[in-house]
C-alpha cells in the first residue's frame, strides 16, 4: 500500500515538473542600444543638450525609433546594424524643415565600426549580437557642430551606461 | 461343509490382510510434490512509441531496444538502447539532434503476483548516457528593436553548424508496468523523470534537447520521458518461489 502511493507522489511530481516550465517568452536577454552622451565641451563633465535634435539612420529616411524626434536631449539610444560591422548616423541640430520640405538643420554624421558577437542568451530568446571593439569617427566637414566623439566603453553588451560621448 | 470353511477362510484372509495393512500407517499430512517454480530469464523487446512518432513526425525519428534480466524474485536488471533524431523550430533558430543514449538500471517489482502470474507494477533507477551532435540549421537575431530590419528579425545564418562530440548523462527514476498478454509476450509502460548530472561543451550553441533525455529545460536539470513497450520473455531456467512467512496469529 506505501508502494502505491509512493508511486502515486512520483507520478504527481514527473507531471508538476514538466508542465512547471518557463513560459517561451524572451525576457532575460536582447540585443543591446548603444548609449551616447552629449556633452559639453568647454566642461567636460557636464552634459549639454542638444537642441531639436533629430537622428537618422544613413541609408533610411526614417527618424531613429528610439529617440523622441526634434527636442533637446543629452543623451540617445540608438540601435547599431546586426548584419553590417558598421552603422552611420546622421546627427542633426537644429532640425526643422523649411516650405519647400527640405532640412535646414545642422547635419553631421557619425560612424560607428565595431565587431559583431553573436550570443546565445536563452532557449526564449535565441541569439542576440553584443558588439566589440567599438570606435567612434566623426564623417569630416569644415564646420561641423561637433567637436569631437569618444569611445569610453568599447563593449556593447547592454544599454545600461555610456558607450560614446560626443562633444560639442 | 464347504461353507464352514469359506468363512473360516476368508476370515483368516481378512485378519490377515488386516494385519498387513496395519503395519502401514496412514500419513494424514503428506508431502505437496507439486512445487511452484518461477520462471527466470531474460525480456527482451522494442518501444511502440518511437517508431509510430517516427512515422506522424516528420521532424522525428526514433528506436529504443528495451531488456531486462531477472535477477532475483522481484529484482531485474533493465536496461535500454536507443537512437533519436529530432528537428526542432524555436521561434528564431532551427536544429537538430541527432544520437543514441544507453540506460542501464534495476527494476523492483512491487505487484504480487497470483499463482501463474507474472506481471509487474514496478520502480527502479537508470544510470544514463548519451552521445550526440547537434546541429543548428538557422537562426536570426533577437532583437526587440526594429529600425535596421524594420520587416522581421534579421537573420543571423541559414549555413548549418555541426557541434559534433557531445555527451550527457543523467540519473533515472523509472515507474511502470509490464503485463503479460500472451505467454511469454509482455506489453508494458514507464514514465520515467530524469536528473541531468553533466552536459557538455555548451558555450555557442547549448544543449537544448538530448536524446534519451528529452526536453533541457533552462536552469533546470530535470527532464521527463516514457515509454511503451512489447517484448518477448526468454525463459531460461526455474526457480522455486519462497514459501511466504505468514503472520502468525494468536
Amino acid at each position: 500500500m506505501r508502494n502505491r502511493a509512493t508511486c502515486f507522489l512520483f507520478f504527481l511530481l514527473a507531471m508538476g515538473l514538466s508542465s512547471c516550465e518557463k513560459d517561451d517568452i524572451c525576457v532575460e536577454g536582447n540585443t543591446p542600444l548603444l548609449v551616447i552622451d552629449f556633452i559639453n565641451v568647454a566642461a567636460t563633465t557636464q552634459l549639454k543638450n542638444v537642441n531639436d535634435l533629430r537622428v537618422v539612420g544613413l541609408g533610411t529616411t526614417a527618424v531613429v525609433n528610439t529617440t523622441t524626434d526634434r527636442t533637446d536631449v543629452n543623451t540617445i539610444r540608438v540601435p547599431l546594424k546586426t548584419n553590417e560591422d558598421t552603422t552611420s548616423f546622421l546627427l542633426i541640430r537644429n532640425s526643422a524643415t523649411n516650405d519647400a520640405g527640405a532640412e535646414t538643420g545642422d547635419v553631421d554624421t557619425l560612424m560607428l565600426s565595431y565587431e559583431r558577437v553573436e550570443d546565445f542568451t536563452s532557449r526564449a530568446c535565441g541569439f542576440v549580437v553584443n558588439y566589440n571593439n567599438l570606435s567612434a569617427s566623426l564623417v569630416g566637414s569644415a564646420d561641423n557642430w561637433i567637436d569631437r566623439a569618444l569611445v569610453v566603453r568599447a563593449q556593447v553588451i547592454n544599454s545600461d551606461s555610456t558607450h560614446v560621448q560626443i562633444f560639442h | 461343509m464347504y461353507r464352514y470353511f469359506i468363512s473360516v477362510g476368508s476370515f483368516l484372509l481378512l485378519t490377515v490382510s488386516l494385519g498387513i495393512a496395519q503395519e502401514d500407517t496412514i500419513d494424514l499430512s503428506p508431502k505437496d510434490s507439486i512445487v511452484y517454480q518461477q520462471s527466470y530469464g531474460l525480456r527482451a523487446g522494442v518501444d511502440l512509441s518511437r517508431p509510430i512518432m517516427s512515422s506522424l513526425d516528420d521532424n522525428y525519428t526514433g528506436f529504443e531496444i528495451v531488456a531486462d534480466y531477472r535477477l532475483m524474485e522481484d529484482l531485474y536488471i533493465a536496461t535500454e538502447l536507443g537512437t533519436e533524431d529530432r528537428t526542432k523550430q524555436e521561434d528564431l533558430y532551427n536544429f537538430t539532434t541527432t544520437g543514441s543514449y544507453l540506460k542501464i538500471g534495476v527494476d523492483k517489482n512491487t505487484y504480487a503476483n497470483w499463482y501463474g502470474e507474472q506481471n509487474s507494477i514496478f520502480y527502479g533507477g537508470r544510470l544514463a548516457f548519451s552521445s550526440f551532435s547537434q546541429t543548428l540549421n538557422s537562426y536570426q537575431y533577437f532583437n526587440s528593436n526594429r529600425y535596421w530590419s524594420p520587416d522581421g528579425f534579421a537573420l543571423g545564418s541559414t549555413e548549418t553548424e555541426e557541434f559534433t562530440g557531445r555527451t550527457a548523462s543523467w540519473l533515472e527514476f523509472v515507474f511502470g508496468t509490464k503485463v503479460e498478454l500472451f505467454s511469454n509476450i509482455f506489453m508494458g509502460a514507464s514514465i520515467r523523470l530524469g536528473f541531468l548530472l553533466s552536459d557538455s561543451d555548451n558555450a555557442r550553441f547549448p544543449n537544448l534537447w538530448i536524446p534519451g533525455f528529452n526536453k533541457v529545460t533552462d536552469d533546470s536539470r530535470f527532464g521527463v520521458g516514457y515509454n511503451y513497450s512489447i517484448s518477448y520473455f526468454l525463459p531460461l531456467y526455474k526457480k522455486k518461489k519462497k514459501p511466504e512467512t505468514l503472520p502468525q496469529g494468536e
